[in-house]
């Protein structure tokens, strides 16, 4: 592995000093699941970064709590503390649920929810479940904190909008309802420590029987992930069942080939998205 | 003890983490090596340019194939393999120079800093077009490695007598062993001039004849000495080699010890698979079910060296046709040379390709009958007495249907069958049960000699040492070797001390493969064993007033068989032997009983005995997104006699969880020679939450070639999974997947999914 200078701040103040000075050449390092990985396949003789900050041990950015109706989940939770959260479970059990997939028991108690977004893998298994949880970012720099929806901070793979002197302190959602519908489903080669293949995290909001709000971010489908509004478009006013379950896995292929055009992959991506989606959308109508 | 399943020998010192790996090998001065590697699959080396290398501060040695003192190739069949490249690379894999340095990184930076120019050859990566009139030629002489054949009756005949021919076509991946440690040695020098090689090594002996020929040593001054192994699968042999050659090569050179291990990336660029097979099977069949004819044709990725290829595909001929009653018979497989990287012995030696093909195939033949697959078999499998595709009469008891019974109805084979079928119709997730049955020749057949040695010391203080030549590689090796001897000696295991392997401690006994431990070396246990308890039944005869043949050992005592009370203690009659000036070290030499093969008419006695197999696996599949679960597998074994069950379970455990990575996920892909999965996030194996459950059903017919009736387990176990999953899959699904792995993207495609490449050379 390339030499560099660790460092290990004492508290958020003195992490976000440390960037605002250091911040272009520095990495930041929370679990390091996926950072140690990158770092020792630089070749020798190539630059690396010159400094790697810890951010693990900072009480900042622990701890899971409700602030009225709205969840904060601090980045530095690891996704054996989400998925065992009660308050997760009881408030986005699809969270828990893309928590609970992630590496293997190892990687979870170690890796953490703010390094499953700042890394920006187009096949993190959280990210889609915040997204359909309309969760925002909470990014603090030393001079200031600015706020911004999840789905916004992502600029292409592996790369987000965020500052050198930034750090994602903490994501945040409102509370989904205990009549929402929810649901995270994942595809891998594995049934532990595997990586996304594809994965898919809905949210429907019923009213009357009939479907009043969808949301549907699918997973290692397009370069960031997103929500796919035409196939939400097609739930909404609908009384759920099979055939529409359905037609909205065809239009979220039909959205996924047009976002990322026609790969090699897509004669596999294009139908098992689109089973994905209707299985999601059918596990959350289940409960 | 026999029959028992007393704890591993080897266990506590595994599990508390005491046990002494290859990396944990630190000896004062020692330097660390690194290889520069090809940078092409086929080229001319034109100039290898060492000098900016030489010059870092640090570096102790930058050495070529021009350094060598020695013959610059060795091979155990076929003398090809360079462990430093003269004049040509032939894969990626190659090396061209190998450096010595005081740490890691100062010699990683010197291969670095190491220049050559090439003259690139066009290259083929193909085995059957490496075949063709044309191909580029890798070795001189063409790209046939070897070409082997069985012949039996009369196919032309069998194809008319037919009712119904059918053809088939499959291919096998190329899969590495993932052990868990990858390959890794400690070069010295003992101040006698002998060149020690420590390291993660399967078979010294093999490995010594290599480094010596390398080195221009005698046999005697080299000495191969096996450090705790963490796996093998068959996969430690030629690839250390290798290791041994380049490290033992530096460390002459500099006269300092020298270490030099693979990352899991160079292990999985550098180190052999197991061969891809294309397999093409042409079957005649009546309509009740009767076979008239098989005509098979095999080619065989060899890769850029021979290996153990003549070998692996030998087996592969012997067995083409599987467990069956098959009148007229013509095989024909092929080695071919290519630039991708060589293959040579993984666990299974040539029998997971052909079991993949031949029984998928028995499930598609009995399809195309509307018979059930397990009565199709059972109406075709060979029985007690009969004859296989070589001509060879079974000797002993065929269990192939006793096998096929006892996994089945442990299974509920039939109520599934339908069962499934029926609630398929209505169920998102297939449900699917599959079986595959195989047979195979124990030990190492006619491909060579097969005798082996053990020593027994006992030891002034009744404690017993004992010595073979075969390796411990977590198969249970030593327990199961401890176990013969303390039960010829009537004392506990504890007692016994398996030593080290190690070449200058024994003669060479052959290779630790073919599932040839138990039967062959387990057999030299018990005879010196039994040798020793003579000389102490002899000792004791005159204290105990009886002739030495009535007296027997056990419970640490030397008795009278037929009055257990006129005994004395194991140590005193030790005590008494040796005050009798007796020698209480006993060598035992063990030779396969005979067999014979005819290369050129196809025919023989290939192997003195077999086993019989069958393993059942009950699959869900989601025909959307191609994701097959492994609920349970049945697998049940004939090993002739347990004797240690627990051993056989793991044995069977290990053989299953690699089958089902072979069958379901594991590839390591190459393209144009290059290796896309070098790291063990590309390359998936299995993992415990994969395998289901798997139930071991032990079946016991003694043979009269085995240590009380013991045949083998090792490999029988790794090649049955994969068929039966792709039956399982056809029941299911209803697809029939003949080419292997069955991934996600052939379940649901039918065809493997392929990255566009641009198409250089």
């Amino acid at each position: 592995m390339i030499p560099f200078n660790f460092i290990r701040p004492a508290s958020l103040a003195e992490a976000l000093d440390f960037l605002a000075e250091n911040g272009e050449r520095t990495e930041i390092i929370a679990g390091g699941t996926d950072l140690l990985v990158e770092l020792r396949g630089i070749p020798a003789g190539k630059k690396g970064p010159k400094w790697v900050v810890d951010i693990s041990g900072l009480p900042e950015l622990k701890g899971i709590r409700e602030e009225g109706e709205e969840i904060i989940v601090g980045s530095g939770s690891t996704h054996w503390e989400v998925h065992t959260s009660e308050l997760i479970r009881e408030t986005a059990p699809l969270l828990a649920a893309a928590s609970a997939t992630v590496g293997a028991a190892q990687h979870r108690n170690i890796a953490t929810i703010g390094g499953n977004i700042m890394n920006a893998s187009p096949a993190a298994d959280t990210v889609p479940a915040l997204i359909a949880l309309e969760a925002s970012a909470v990014l603090r720099s030393r001079e200031g904190e600015r706020v911004r929806p999840l789905s916004g901070i992502f600029v292409k793979p592996y790369q987000t909008d965020a500052a050198p002197g930034e750090i994602l302190t903490a994501v945040r959602f409102r509370r989904l309802p205990a009549e929402a519908k929810s649901a995270f489903v994942k595809l891998g080669r594995r049934n532990a420590l595997a990586i996304s293949r594809m994965n898919a995290a809905v949210v429907l909001f019923l009213r009357d029987g009939v479907i009043s709000e969808a949301r549907i971010a699918p997973g290692s489908a397009t370069p960031m992930p997103e929500r796919f509004a035409a196939a939400e478009k097609i739930l909404i006013g609908q009384k759920p069942s099979e055939e529409l379950f359905r037609a909205a896995g065809a239009a979220v292929a039909a959205e996924m080939v047009d976002r990322s055009g026609r790969r090699w992959s897509t004669p596999y991506k294009e139908p098992v998205i689109a089973a994905l989606t209707a299985r999601a959308l059918r596990e959350a109508l289940a409960g | 003890m026999i029959g028992l399943s007393p704890l591993r020998v080897d266990g506590r010192e595994k599990v508390t983490g005491a046990a002494r790996y290859g990396q944990d090998l630190k000896l004062a001065g020692m330097l660390y090596a690194k290889v520069k590697h090809a940078e092409y699959p086929h080229a001319e080396i034109l100039k290898i340019d060492t000098a900016r290398a030489k010059k870092i501060k640090g570096v102790a040695a930058v050495l070529t194939a021009a350094d060598v003192p020695g013959n610059t190739a060795f091979g155990a069949v076929i003398v090809d393999n360079q462990p430093l490249a003269e004049d040509r690379v032939r894969y990626l894999g190659d090396a061209v120079a190998v450096v010595a340095a005081e740490t890691a990184e100062i010699a990683e930076k010197a291969a670095a800093a190491i220049k050559v120019k090439y003259r690139e050859l066009p290259a083929v990566f193909d085995p059957r077009e490496a075949l063709e009139p044309g191909a580029p030629e890798i070795h001189e002489g063409g790209n046939q490695i070897n070409h082997h054949k069985t012949r039996k009756g009369d196919v032309a005949e069998g194809f008319r007598q037919a009712d119904l021919v059918i053809e088939r076509s499959y291919s096998t991946q190329r899969v590495d062993h993932t052990y868990i440690e990858t390959e890794v040695v400690v070069a010295s020098l003992d101040h006698d001039g002998t060149l020690t090689v420590e390291g993660s090594h399967q078979n010294i002996f093999s490995i010594r004849a290599a480094v010596a020929s390398f080195l221009g040593l005698p046999l005697s001054r080299v000495r191969i000495v096996q450090a705790a192994l963490g796996g093998s699968f068959g996969g430690k042999d030629d690839c250390m080699s290798v290791l041994s050659c380049r490290a033992g090569l530096l460390a002459l050179k500099t006269g300092r010890p020298v270490m030099l291990s693979n990352s899991r990336e160079s292990s999985l660029i550098e180190s052999y698979k197991r061969h891809p097979y294309f397999l093409d099977y042409k079957v005649g069949v009546k309509r009740d079910g009767t076979l008239t004819a098989m005509e098979i044709k095999v080619v065989a990725d060899g890769g850029a060296y021979a290996s153990m290829t003549p070998f692996v595909t030998w087996r592969s001929v012997v067995h083409a046709t599987g467990p069956y009653r098959v009148p007229n018979v013509k095989t024909d497989i092929y080695g071919a040379y290519t630039n991708n990287t060589y293959t040579g012995a993984f666990r299974g030696f040539g029998s997971p390709q052909i079991t993949f093909a031949y029984e998928s195939l028995m499930d598609e033949i009995a399809g195309e009958l509307k018979l059930e697959p397990l009565e199709f078999r059972m109406n075709n499998i060979l029985r007690d007495g009969e004859i296989t595709a070589t001509g060879q009469k079974l000797d002993h008891t065929v269990s192939v249907g006793q096998a096929l019974q006892a996994a089945t109805s442990a299974a509920g084979w039939e109520e599934k069958r339908r069962r499934f079928s029926e609630e398929n119709r209505t169920r998102l997730l297939k449900r699917g049960i599959g079986l595959a049955c195989s047979y195979r020749g124990v030990a190492l057949g006619a491909e060579g000699v097969d005798a082996t040695g053990a020593i027994v010391r006992i030891q002034s203080d009744g404690s017993i040492d004992l010595t073979t030549g075969l390796v411990e590689m977590g198969q249970g090796l030593k327990t199961v070797f401890s176990q013969i001897a303390a039960h010829e000696l009537g004392v506990p295991v504890e007692r016994v001390q398996y030593r080290r392997t190690d070449t200058s401690t024994i003669v060479d006994g052959g290779p630790t493969v073919a599932s040839r431990s138990t039967i062959m070396g387990g057999a030299a246990v018990r005879k010196a064993a039994i040798a020793a308890r003579e000389k102490l039944c002899a000792a004791a005869a005159g204290e105990l007033g009886a002739d030495p043949a009535e007296l027997t050992a056990v419970g640490e005592k030397i008795m009278v068989a037929s009055d257990p009370d006129r005994a004395i203690d194991f140590t005193g009659a030790v005590a008494l032997a040796l005050a009798a000036g007796m020698n209480l070290s006993s060598f035992a030499w063990h030779v396969s009983p005979p067999i014979w093969w005819d290369e050129e008419a196809g025919k023989g006695n290939a192997y003195f005995t077999y086993v019989y197999a069958c393993q059942v696996a009950e699959i869900e599949v989601d025909p959307e997104t191609g994701k097959i679960n492994v609920l349970e597998v049945w697998a049940a074994h004939d090993v002739g006699k347990a004797i240690n069950p627990e051993a056989v379970r793991g044995q069977i455990c290990g053989g299953v969880a690699t089958a089902i990575g072979y069958g379901t996920l594991e590839e390591v892909e190459l393209v144009e020679g290059v290796t896309k999965t070098v790291n063990l996030d590309e390359y998936l194996i299995p993992t415990a939450m994969d395998v289901g459950k798997i139930h071991s059903i032990i079946l016991e017919n003694p043979d009269k070639y085995g240590p009380y009736g013991a045949k083998c387990i090792a490999e029988p176990t790794a090649e049955l999974c994969a068929p039966a999953i792709a039956n399982a899959v056809a029941h299911a699904a209803g697809k029939r997947i003949r080419d292997l792995p069955l991934n996600l993207e052939r379940i649901v495609l039918g065809h493997k999914l392929v990255k566009k490449q641009r198409r250089a050379r």
